[in-house]
């Protein structure tokens, strides 16, 4: 083969791999699941012997007040996670912005959280709310006070908790690194102006953080649509439905409940939830790249 | 590694000599053979596993065990059963899945392997297995599909049986000077009354758990409670008098219980009745070996046994597993033979003495057996009270379980109204049973 | 920024420091400080350090691949070396595979000019959205019935006689099947992150090797491959931990012979009795190599996760 011919196939030689392993293994399973959504179909078929329901899977989840209740859960969990994590840990972020000795050990302890596995973070929350052998209330006995059911009364406050210790951190390193980002002239000259620190952080600081945080909250809401394992480990669904998030409701519909179908169906909906999400997010994105373009055209312009 | 006690160890020799003089030749075409076992993660087939060695010692054959928790196990055969070539020879499988596999056409018909001569050990003695254990786990076809009766063959042993059980703390009861409960009202009475004697103490630990740990704290007191999720031609009356009666049983001792109470699953209402928090144990007989166990337990020797208390009935419940050989297996044979080994008279009792759940009355009135757990008269005599028919065991009853259990679970913690809940549930099953055919005769 | 530097902190400051650093590392410390008690002094409280430290509960999560017999067990029930293993040759080999593939696609992606960076990124946080659970339901099913050799076929029968086993040879069980899902949901993140390292490498370093005679691979491994580094093993972090922490795919994917850890941890959890104890050790095996990751390359992670978000 020439020298010639060979380059001009180099980048398909080097795309290959990567297109036809994510075309198998990701493309063509969702194309399945939308598929196999139209189908009555249990996991000791293959999806050939299942049969033609048409839409009788999504009839039957709309018309289902447990997949109502489990979207529910689902909004409230992600909603109120990403919000408290926002708060917490672009106020940490805040609050942390200064030249400390040892600042790349705290981050460090920081992200350990997020980096061990869903599984074990499960476990050891569960181990701290058990109600008689749990840190929390054992330590609201010994001052005396009344123990708290967690896992049972507040199981999805208990889930929230946990969820918010672990990613916390993700919108604390990340806010931080905007923070340190920032132009330093902007924040010079307000102090020039006599600003406050208040006044820096609301009308400096966060004003041009923004499309950083908005992006930094929209991709945590997306994971926590993800979220499973952690929950799973804590509390398996219950309850009731009242940790059962869409999730864990896909994979109990398709390894209990054995309707592999109608599994499907919650995936697909899932799926649409999130790549509406998603679509908002990059939609953003651009709109921000057009308006810093617009204003760099005015600058242009007025110079 | 396996640790025996000198009786274990006698009898292991002296069945290993049996075997060894008397029927040298069924063995043999097996030696060497390795058999894939699926057993769940449970007390009886953990002490399975420590006679397993005999069995190999005995026989030749090798025995590789795969040990899932039970849903997970059952989960692990749908897959495993539907193949044309199975991984595994013998499956221990869950009550319920009776009606699946059998249904679905995934378990041997046993009446090959006992009508076999070179296979069929004449000494099985299979009358002495316990009738209502046989019917309930092993037998399907009959009365209901899933009962005793004409037209039903045997697909299954039972092997791990269970029944239910009133464990009581024997200290606290004498303390002040309590009656152990024969009847629900009396039950439902002290459940309430020890929070006020013993601060800090539940009465009765039982599982509550979201699923089907609700579910199956409610079947208990169904059936004694006089209460049937069917009626005879498969109505749901589970939202009748006896079933308000049960949910409302069920809260009862849910509030009455000890801390966290509606959250347990089966492992943490043992644990806390275990550590001491409570002072009533209702559930399977399986528990018995951890309770004396002094490394997991702080109540060993303080805990007296009585049947399960009686309602318009007495209805113990029938659980625990069956053990089958899969229609896909490698080494059918041999697997029948382990299956007949594990079963046997001598396996029985070694499984027993191994702290297991023996399935035949004979060990049941061993006087080894009977003097190592002295709670194996009381237990003998649950057993005979056990109701076979507790809870349905067809195809579709997973989902209406499911749907029960969570139901239940939103009864126990959010204070959904009983009536309201089991009105819901019968409607519910109403549908699923509907689609699934069981009207089709009206 | 620079006004607070100088100045000393305030005390309080500190102690805000100091509490967020034990609530973060807290929970983790105690899952290390229960796995070395027995079961009976997590039961009855002796809470704190005052306890006799054993290694009782390692021992048996790693019954099957200690030396020695074990005197406190029966049986080896928990196998948690075998799945160690596993969770090892899967995350290994997935994290290996995929930057491999990543790297090759991102440098084709950069310097080919096939798709504008906007279109990769886009496509890359559609595929970060899609959850695990979304892809269980056809994963398991295409892994299962579609993607197998019969075992009469040739290569099928090949595998049967080498590997032994029964029925057609599937995707479902095998550690290549898990580690193909696992290279498919962290590529696009990988090809992403790759990309704006690449963008970075100057073109005359290429063109210059190119010169000298050096073929486009060459010129890939050779040229391109050492000065991204950094990008490497910040992509690298992030696929391993992924690999090594994922549960429900690989719990509906493998079989007895190809459990990883966390299948192990959940289904131990779940059952008769808990022992926290053993739990809690096989918490902390599980925990200790993304642990260290941590403390070795915070920097590669930091730099991975606000290039995942801040130049998004």
């Amino acid at each position: 083969m020439s020298t010639a011919s060979l380059n001009r196939l180099t980048p398909y030689l080097f795309l290959a791999p990567a297109a036809v392993i994510m075309a198998l293994a990701l493309l063509y399973p969702l194309g399945y699941m939308v598929y196999g959504s139209f189908r009555d179909w249990d996991p000791s078929q293959s999806l050939g012997e299942s049969t033609f329901v048409g839409l009788s899977n999504y009839v039957s989840i709309w018309g289902d007040p447990n997949f109502h209740e489990s979207m529910a859960v689902t909004l409230k969990f992600a909603f109120t996670v990403v919000g408290i994590e926002m708060l917490i840990g672009v106020g940490l972020a805040l609050l942390l912005d200064r030249k400390l000795r040892g600042m790349s050990i705290l981050r460090t302890l920081f992200i350990l959280p997020m980096m061990i596995a869903p599984v074990v973070v499960g476990l050891i929350w569960r181990y701290m709310y058990h109600p008689t052998l749990g840190v929390f209330n054992r330590s609201l006995k010994s001052v005396g006070m009344e123990s708290v059911d967690w896992l049972s009364q507040h199981a999805l406050l208990s889930v929230i908790i946990a969820d918010i210790w672990q990613w916390t951190p993700f919108i604390f390193i990340l806010s931080l690194a905007a923070l340190q980002s920032l132009p330093q002239s902007a924040l010079e000259a307000s102090r020039i102006d006599g600003a406050t620190g208040w006044q820096q952080i609301v009308y400096i600081k966060l004003p041009l953080m923004m499309p950083v945080l908005i992006v930094t909250g929209l991709l945590r809401l997306i994971d926590a649509f993800k979220v499973l394992e952690v929950i799973l480990v804590m509390t398996e669904g219950g309850p009731g439905l009242s940790t059962e998030i869409l999730a864990l409701r896909i994979s109990r519909t398709a390894t209990e409940f054995r309707e592999l179908g109608v599994a499907a169906a919650m995936s697909n909906f899932l799926l649409l939830l999130l790549l509406f999400f998603t679509i908002m997010m990059l939609s953003y994105n651009r709109w921000q790249e057009y308006r810093a373009l617009k204003a760099r055209r005015l600058i242009e312009e007025e110079l | 590694m396996v640790k025996f006690n000198k009786g274990l160890l006698a009898i292991a020799t002296a069945s290993l000599m049996l075997v060894g003089n008397a029927v040298a030749g069924p063995y043999d075409d097996y030696a060497g053979t390795t058999l894939v076992v699926n057993f769940p993660a449970h007390p009886h087939y953990d002490a399975v596993r420590k006679i397993l060695p005999e069995f190999t010692k005995a026989t030749g054959i090798e025995v590789e065990v795969d040990q899932l928790p039970y849903l997970k196990m059952r989960e692990r055969q749908t897959l495993e059963l539907s193949q044309d070539e199975g991984d595994y020879d013998l499956v221990a499988y869950v009550v319920f899945s009776k009606a699946d596999y059998v249904y679905a056409d995934q378990l041997e018909n046993l009446a090959r392997y006992f009508m076999n001569p070179k296979l069929s050990d004449p000494s099985y003695d299979a009358n002495d297995l316990i009738d209502g254990y046989v019917y309930n786990i092993g037998f399907a076809g009959g009365d209901k599909g899933y009962l005793q009766g004409k037209t039903g063959s045997l697909f299954g042993i039972p092997y791990g049986s269970e029944t239910s059980i009133l464990g009581y703390r024997k200290d606290i009861f004498e303390k002040h000077n309590l009656k152990v409960p024969e009847n629900y009202d009396e039950l439902l009475d002290v459940a309430c009354k020890v929070q006020e004697l013993e601060p800090g103490m539940g009465g009765l630990s039982s599982r509550a758990a979201s699923g089907h740990h609700a579910a199956h704290a409610f079947l208990l007191h169904l059936a004694p409670l006089g209460g049937r999720i069917f009626d005879d031609s498969w109505n749901p009356i589970v939202n009748n008098e006896a079933g308000v009666k049960a949910a409302n049983a069920l809260k009862t001792i849910i509030d009455c219980g000890p801390e966290g109470a509606a959250s347990f699953g089966f492992g943490e209402a043992l644990g806390s009745f275990l550590a001491g928090d409570t002072a009533m144990f209702l559930d399977t007989t399986v528990v018995a070996g951890q309770i004396d166990d002094p490394k997991k337990s702080k109540v060993v020797g303080k805990v007296g046994w009585a049947l399960h208390p009686e309602g318009t009935r007495r209805g113990s419940q029938t659980g625990g597993f069956g053990i089958g050989i899969p229609k896909n297996a490698e080494n059918k044979e041999a697997a029948f033979l382990l299956m007949q080994w594990l079963t046997s008279k001598t396996g029985d009792k070694l499984v027993a003495l191994a702290g297991g759940n023996p399935s035949r009355f004979s060990t049941h009135e061993d006087a080894e057996v009977n003097a190592k757990f002295p709670h194996m008269k009381t237990f003998g005599e649950a057993l005979q009270h056990a109701d076979p028919d507790w809870r349905p065991i067809i195809p579709v009853w997973g989902k209406i379980n499911a749907d029960l259990g969570t139901t239940l679970s939103k009864v126990l913690t959010e204070g959904l109204d009983v009536q309201e809940a089991l009105d819901g549930v019968a409607e519910r099953t109403k549908a699923v049973m509907e689609e699934a055919g069981y009207y089709t005769w009206k | 920024m620079a006004a607070s530097t100088e100045k000393s902190q305030h005390p309080a400051f500190y102690a805000v420091v100091v509490m967020l650093v034990i609530m973060a590392v807290g929970p983790i410390a105690l899952m290390f400080i229960n796995s070395f008690k027995f079961d009976v002094d997590i039961i009855s409280g002796t809470s704190g350090l005052l306890f006799m430290p054993t290694i009782q509960n390692y021992e048996t999560a790693l019954c099957d691949i200690l030396p020695y017999e074990i005197d406190h067990l029966d049986f080896c029930a928990l196998k948690f070396g075998g799945a160690f293993m596993n969770s090892l040759i899967i995350a290994l080999v997935s994290t290996v595979l995929t930057l491999v593939i990543g790297c090759m696609a991102a440098y084709a992606l950069v310097r080919f000019k096939f798709m504008g960076r906007d279109t990769v990124s886009g496509t890359t946080l559609m595929v970060r959205m899609v959850p695990p659970a979304v892809l269980l339901v056809p994963v398991f099913g295409l892994w299962n019935n579609e993607f197998c050799i019969s075992k009469s076929s040739f290569l099928g029968g090949l595998i049967r006689d080498t590997f032994g086993g029964r029925g057609d040879v599937c995707l479902a069980g095998t550690h290549s099947g898990i580690i193909l899902i696992y290279i498919a949901m962290n590529l696009p993140f990988v090809i992403w992150i790759l990309q704006s390292f690449i963008v970075q490498v100057p073109r005359q370093l290429e063109e210059a090797a190119r010169m000298d005679g050096a073929g486009p691979f060459q010129v890939f491994f050779k040229v391109v491959l050492p000065l991204i580094k950094p990008g490497l093993a910040a992509a690298a972090i992030f696929t391993f931990r992924i690999a090594w922490n994922e549960y429900l795919l690989a719990s509906a994917l493998s079989d007895r012979d190809t459990k990883t850890v966390p299948i192990l941890i959940v289904n131990n959890m779940s059952e008769f009795n808990v022992e926290w104890g053993v739990i809690m050790a096989t918490g902390v095996l599980l925990a200790i190599p993304p642990i260290i990751f941590t403390l070795f390359a915070s920097r590669q992670i930091i730099t991975g996760m606000t290039a995942g978000a801040v130049k998004g």
